[in-house]
């Protein structure tokens, strides 16, 4: 079938088999390959990407359901060689290491943002609490949302 | 990689019914897809159909109306956790919809697919029952409501028969205003799948517990009374459940959690 789609600003009309996911779609059709196949069961969010306006797991939605969307991935986050304010508070923080889960959790944070410029330290863990670290241990994830937003003392998070 | 299927967008109750009728044995209804999609992944379901039902009319309405709170088949979890409305007159509702998996699956996961999955560890059926919800089921030939109460009927199995779909959740008036909450023990703080959940909710008079993955089905259980101690309370609970050990938990810890959990509710909520 045929679906139209935006993806970071671009349109696309681009035909998809019907039992292709989105992540699938996202990453060999369309070759953003930036978001990431984890568990491929909604476990662990690294196939997260902005659909009209919401974090989802790209892995459980199907490119057919996507007709008409509006999507944001992680390649629409910098510009140029310039980073978005989620990636380079990432950088600054250290809230990256084998960089897997990144791309997911950064869409789940500019959701969050979206529509609450000054979050909670407990409103961070909760926008997360589907994207997997196992490199980090959070703290430093949690950190760097917390510079951006001034939310939250840094520092002295007992676990997440 | 997913099992090739055909993808079907229903506009109407008429042409879902007609796609129903034509695949009865072979077609699965999609809503938030959140347990369909990884059921095809992991080969539990091979179906040759596909049926999103987010494209009927009123699939994603959220309304509040002289009947109480009406969900439509699409309404997602977080779509609870976002309404004003239900914040405020249906806070148990929003208690059981804050626990349910992680912030991106209940942006997509629907408060129908969980009830229709009809798994013993939904998370929102325990409110639906303690709240007096009704399922508005939908056929070719018509409409039936059924309480909650009667919608469960085994592991994974529910009272929707060949050719039906729920079609809308009625969470009545007159559950208003009812005050509860919801203690789901988990194996870690993230999100999970519960190893028992206990909820309890004071409506009036009247108390009730629903239960999740402590029997075949979500349970309720109306039968304690604010004469009964705590230990009495706990006793008729567990009465009323049948825990399994299984790969999360034994029967005996869920056993001990769920008259844990009885205590401190009747102790939290007042």
């Amino acid at each position: 079938m045929k679906i139209t789609l935006t993806v970071n600003g671009d349109r696309y009309e681009r035909e998809c088999a019907e039992h292709h996911t989105l992540l699938r779609f996202i990453r060999e059709t369309l070759g953003l390959t930036g978001t990431k196949e984890g568990c491929g069961m909604g476990e662990c969010g690294a196939c997260t990407v902005i659909m009209n306006g919401r974090a989802v797991n790209s892995c459980m939605v199907l490119a057919a359901e996507a007709d008409g969307a509006v999507i944001q991935t992680i390649e629409g986050e910098a510009k140029g060689p310039t980073l978005s304010d989620i990636q380079a508070s990432f950088e600054r923080n250290h809230a990256v290491q084998c960089g897997f889960c990144t791309p997911g959790m950064v869409m789940s944070v500019k959701e969050l943002l979206a529509s609450d410029p000054h979050p909670s330290v407990d409103a961070i863990k909760e926008a997360v609490e589907g994207n997997f670290c196992r490199c980090t241990g959070y703290t430093q994830i949690v950190e760097a949302v917390t510079e951006l937003t001034g939310t939250g003392a840094k520092g002295g998070l007992d676990h997440v | 990689m997913l099992h090739p299927f055909r993808y079907l967008a229903p506009q109407s109750a008429q042409e879902l019914a007609a796609m129903l009728a034509d695949h009865a044995s072979d077609g699965k209804i999609l809503a938030g897809g959140t347990d369909l999609i990884p059921n095809i992944r992991n080969g539990v379901f091979k179906p040759s159909v596909v049926i999103d039902v987010k494209k009927l009319p009123d699939a994603s309405s959220l309304r509040l109306g002289a009947d109480g709170l009406s969900l439509g088949p699409a309404v997602t979890v977080n779509d609870i956790l976002r309404s004003k409305d239900a914040r405020e007159r249906y806070p148990v509702l929003c208690a059981c919809a804050h626990e349910l998996a992680s912030h991106q699956v209940r942006n997509r996961a629907t408060v129908a697919g969980n009830v229709v999955n009809a798994s013993p560890c939904s998370d929102m059926a325990p409110a639906l029952l303690c709240l007096d919800a009704v399922a508005v089921i939908g056929s070719g030939t018509g409409q039936r409501e059924l309480p909650f109460r009667e919608f469960f009927t085994g592991v994974k199995k529910t009272a929707l028969k060949p050719g039906e779909w729920l079609d809308r959740i009625v969470v009545p008036a007159s559950s208003a205003g009812a005050r509860g909450s919801y203690l789901k023990l988990k194996r870690i703080a993230g999100h999970d799948l519960g190893i028992v959940g206990v909820l309890f909710v004071r409506l009036g008079g009247s108390l009730r517990f629903g239960v999740s993955s402590a029997a075949p089905t979500p349970v309720l259980v109306d039968t304690v009374t604010a004469k009964d101690g705590p230990d009495q309370a706990a006793a008729t609970v567990l009465g009323s459940v049948s825990p399994i050990s299984d790969v999360r938990g034994t029967k005996e810890y869920r056993q001990h959690m769920i008259g844990v959990f009885v205590r401190r509710l009747l102790a939290e909520v007042k």
